[in-house]
């Protein structure tokens, strides 16, 4: 069968939750190998996923649909992926006999979440998205001293479970609307009954289920603990390629409804801004890094929605490069934070104090990475946002984009803090100097002069990402 | 518009980014080697200016040495520098006070690398505004100028840096909140397919568009040029910045503000402008006499100049809103005329501080008897700033004068006292600082060193120059300013 090339990258990472299940039910693993493996796999899955980045077709009874734009998300999440799993060689948030499972877990989520961007029926988005999510409730809870971090994995799971319950019942009042479980069944029905109560209230519970991944206001109460409580590799993988695959499935999901939803789109007006101004203003009191930058990834959710609402294809391509944006500049920040706080604990910001004598390079890193999150240029979050801002107001809402931007400013604020601390403070009392290892030295610079690259050079980016909104159905 | 030349604009440009680069690969313990390479850079870049002024063609006019790419295909984003009389001198004034500055940096000794390599980020971006044509690069540039601040004066500053550098920082980028969607406003209004200034400008928005964009660009820039109420970021920053960042801030960096109205506001949005003219004269005349004013009251020196910057700014705000070309020709040479002066200023007062570790007026004095030429810097540059004939501010201050009393006749008298209250406390600082009582602690300060005195004379130098040979400014100005006004009135 041919059609199977079209499923090789899925198959990939199923055989590599299987040889990390199988390393599971060994006795003595030695955590070095497992991990040279893990990157050696992690590394073959990004490369498997670019090869087969071109490929197109329909799976699976038409429930799974390979195009462009699912493709695009599959090779930035193996990306993502082959980031958090390479910045694993000092796992020390986790015990060490459960090194195996957590990789095992790992591929098993990202394989869920590469499902789901090319899911368009509604019951195997359902299943990706469980999938995805339950192996995410045992990475969080796997941290060591767990008795610490337990309400963490309690409270995600309990939001979690309840966003889902709301995501199907969505589901089913969309079935009910319009009798199929397909998807572009669903496109061709819905703008004709999506007048309809009924409709809206479906098309946004199930919506629910993609912003509770997305940590959009109000579906975000969990992001701060989860993001605090979770070992650092497993926040860097919710931050990074969890956001991916949730920011694909709105696109996809809202591109369904076709805009003809004024209600719809005042909806998701009012959620982007909340989650903006909400997101930027809770950070600005934060002390811990990852919840600082938790609550920065609530404000993100809302500035890639001005995207998404703008309902135009340039709005979801701007929308798919705000992501790839994100992706680089917040793997940039964790990364910086995995490697200072090596023995795996929570970094606060006063201990970035003096950060520029200990490790120029990581300062610099950081400081382009948070620069961005900011959307200053030359960085790719300010082309990133740029993008956004320019799709709203092709539609008019120069409103949102005032409200966007002074935002961005709100947000300087705590970024500076950061900043400051790294370029500024001098430690209280003398803090190691941070390791770098030398590939940690080259991610970094690689790191640094994609976010400029990307932003100073946008254009054959932008090209791809209208050519992946393009491919939408 | 063909490539047969030499990309000047984009060699100046690059002079600063492979100066920066350079910077970074320089080993942490080789202070001395960065200054070098710094004023090498800073060199070729002064040199680059001068020759790219000079060629200017004044007969032409028009734009010249256009360089122009598509960058972004599907949005219509340009690579598009070019050179006319408005941005020449900026240009001229932003590589003299780089120069300048690095010179005057030269004792610098907390983490030297850093500080150039920001002050280089910085200047990059002004430059990129100077010479861009193109929306989306004029703002981008814009805030490349702006976030290399924070650091600049958090780290190396003086008085209140935290405060001041995170005021000013913040301040100055909810301007480019309004901007950036000004900006993209304009492009959705002009079809959404190029960022290119000048086909823009030729697509004549309906007049309520006009309105909208026009405010939100003033309003965006006006925060950077100082325009009163929004100016109150500019003097805790000047005071809070070390010496040569408060010489390129207020030397260049506001003009930046000015500029972008000029540039993008009145160019794109004449009848946005006609709308707001009141308005705009209005602020400028209550910035010259509340500057005035209240730099009356401070005695610390610093304040005292960042007062006069909001004064001075309002000149060039009143020239531009008058709408004539006297008053634009006055506006665009004040702009000039005041970031020399205001680079001089900050940097008599800098070598002052540096070696007494003080900048309160009251006890300073009579400074003039242990260290003459360090005073004759600042006073000097005082009598600039008062519009002393033979000072390149005379004539740029008359232009602006004469076209605002023409046209708002009670705006422009108001503003004509302001100017002589600012005369009065420059006098008055001057007069306590340098003469009257001297102060036992500072008689043995050696006066300055000749390598320090190099940046003051060269910007001494040009403040005479075109203070002596106006018309080597105006006629470049004149230029491109004459067909502006002809196409605003159109």
């Amino acid at each position: 069968m041919m059609k199977w090339v079209l499923f090789v990258p899925e198959l990939f990472y199923t055989l590599m939750a299987l040889v990390f299940f199988g390393a599971s039910l060994s006795k003595k693993v030695d955590p070095r190998r497992l991990y040279v493996w893990a990157l050696a796999l992690a590394g073959m899955g990004l490369l498997v996923s670019v090869l087969f980045a071109r490929q197109e077709g329909m799976l699976f009874f038409d429930a799974y649909r390979v195009d462009l734009f699912s493709q695009v998300f599959k090779v930035l999440l193996a990306l993502g992926t082959f980031w958090v799993i390479f910045s694993c060689s000092e796992l020390k948030g986790i015990n060490e006999r459960q090194h195996a499972e957590f990789y095992f877990l790992m591929a098993v989520c990202t394989l869920a979440m590469m499902m789901l961007v090319s899911a368009v029926e509604l019951l195997t988005i359902y299943v990706a998205i469980e999938l995805s999510s339950y192996s995410l409730y045992l990475l969080v809870s796997m941290r060591q001293r767990a008795d610490e971090y337990v309400e963490t994995g309690i409270k995600y799971f309990m939001i979690g479970v309840t966003a889902s319950a709301f995501m199907i019942f969505g589901i089913s009042l969309l079935f009910g609307m319009v009798k199929s479980t397909y998807v572009i069944d669903v496109v061709r029905v819905l703008p004709t009954v999506i007048a309809q109560p009924a409709a809206v209230v479906g098309l946004v519970l199930a919506l629910s289920g993609f912003f509770f991944k997305q940590a959009l206001f109000p579906f975000h109460i969990w992001a701060p603990d989860v993001y605090q409580g979770a070992a650092n590799q497993v926040t860097t993988y919710i931050g990074t390629a969890s956001k991916m695959a949730a920011a694909a499935m709105v696109i996809r999901f809202v591109g369904f409804s076709g805009g003809e939803s004024g209600v719809l789109i005042k909806l998701l007006v009012a959620l982007s801004i909340l989650s903006m101004t909400f997101g930027n203003l809770v950070a600005i009191i934060q002390k811990d890094l990852k919840r600082l930058l938790a609550y920065s990834s609530i404000a993100h959710a809302g500035y890639m929605m001005i995207g998404i609402l703008s309902m135009s294809q340039r709005g979801f391509a701007s929308a798919i490069y705000y992501a790839l944006a994100y992706l680089v500049m917040t793997y940039a920040c964790f990364m910086v934070i995995m490697r200072i706080a090596e023995d795996g604990r929570n970094l606060q910001i006063k201990e970035l104090a003096g950060l520029h004598k200990r490790s120029p390079l990581l300062a610099m890193t950081l400081m382009l990475g948070l620069f961005g999150l900011a959307g200053i240029p030359p960085t790719v979050g300010f082309t990133g946002k740029f993008l956004v801002f320019a799709a709203a107001l092709e539609k008019g809402y120069l409103a949102l984009v005032i409200i966007g931007m002074i935002n961005a400013t709100i947000s300087l604020y705590y970024y500076l803090i950061v900043i400051k601390a790294a370029y500024l403070l001098e430690p209280v009392h003398p803090y190691p100097a941070v390791y770098v290892d030398s590939w940690t030295r080259y991610l970094s610079i690689i790191l640094v002069l994609a976010m400029v690259y990307l932003g100073v050079f946008p254009d054959q980016f932008v090209a791809l990402t209208e050519a992946a909104a393009r491919s939408l159905p | 518009m063909e490539m047969a030349h030499f990309p000047i604009l984009s060699a100046i440009l690059m002079s600063t980014i492979l100066g920066l680069v350079t910077i970074l690969f320089i080993p942490d313990d080789r202070p001395k080697l960065v200054k070098q390479v710094s004023l090498g850079f800073a060199g070729v870049g002064l040199i680059l200016a001068l020759w790219a002024y000079f060629s200017y063609d004044v007969q032409k006019g028009g734009l010249q040495f256009v360089e122009r790419y598509l960058w972004v295909k599907s949005l219509g984003i340009y690579w598009f520098n070019a050179l006319d009389g408005i941005n020449a001198p900026m240009l001229l004034l932003t590589s003299v006070v780089l120069f300048t500055g690095v010179l005057t940096m030269w004792e610098l000794e907390l983490r030297v690398k850093e500080f150039f390599a920001f002050m280089f980020l910085l200047v990059a971006g002004v430059y990129g505004v100077f010479i861009a044509m193109d929306l989306f690069w004029i703002f981008v540039w814009y805030d490349v100028s702006l976030f290399p601040m924070y650091p600049l004066i958090a780290i190396w500053g003086g008085t209140r840096k935290e405060y001041g550098g995170m005021k000013l920082t913040l301040y100055l980028l909810a301007g480019s909140a309004l901007i950036l969607p000004a900006i993209l406003y304009l492009w959705v209004q002009g079809g959404s397919t190029t960022f290119d200034l000048f086909e823009l400008a030729k697509m004549g928005f309906s007049p309520q568009v006009q309105r909208t964009a026009f405010l939100m660009l003033y309003l965006g820039f006006g925060i950077l040029a100082g325009v009163w109420p929004l100016h109150t970021w500019s003097p805790v920053g000047h005071v809070a910045a070390p010496t040569a960042v408060s010489m390129i801030h207020a030397g260049v960096l506001m003009k930046l503000g000015a500029y972008g109205i000029l540039r993008l506001g009145m160019t794109l949005c004449p009848e946005g402008l006609q709308y707001w003219s009141q308005l705009m004269a209005l602020l400028a005349t209550i910035g010259i006499v509340y500057g005035a004013f209240v730099g009356l009251a401070q005695t610390d020196l610093k304040y005292v100049i960042g007062y006069s910057s909001v004064s001075h700014m309002g000149i060039v705000g009143l020239g531009l809103s008058t709408m004539t070309v006297n008053g634009i020709n006055g506006a665009v040479f004040q702009m000039f005329a005041h970031g020399v002066m205001t680079a001089l200023l900050f940097s008599a007062v800098g070598y002052i501080y540096d070696r007494t570790h003080t900048k309160m007026i009251p006890e300073l004095g009579g400074l003039s008897k242990t260290m003459p030429v360090a005073s004759a810097f600042f006073i000097i540059a005082a009598f600039a700033g008062i519009g002393v004939p033979f000072m390149a501010s005379f004539w740029a201050e008359l232009l602006v004068f004469i076209s605002a009393v023409k046209t708002y006749p009670v705006r422009g008298i108001l503003a004509v006292m302001g100017l002589v209250v600012s005369a009065l406390f420059m006098l008055r600082v001057v007069q306590k600082t340098f003469y009257g009582e001297k102060n036992e602690r500072w008689e043995h300060i050696p006066d300055v060193p000749l390598y320090l005195a190099t940046p003051r004379i060269i910007l001494v130098g040009v403040i005479l120059f075109f203070g002596m040979f106006p018309k080597v400014m105006l006629d470049v100005i004149q230029s491109t300013v004459i067909p502006f006004v002809a196409s605003l009135t159109a």
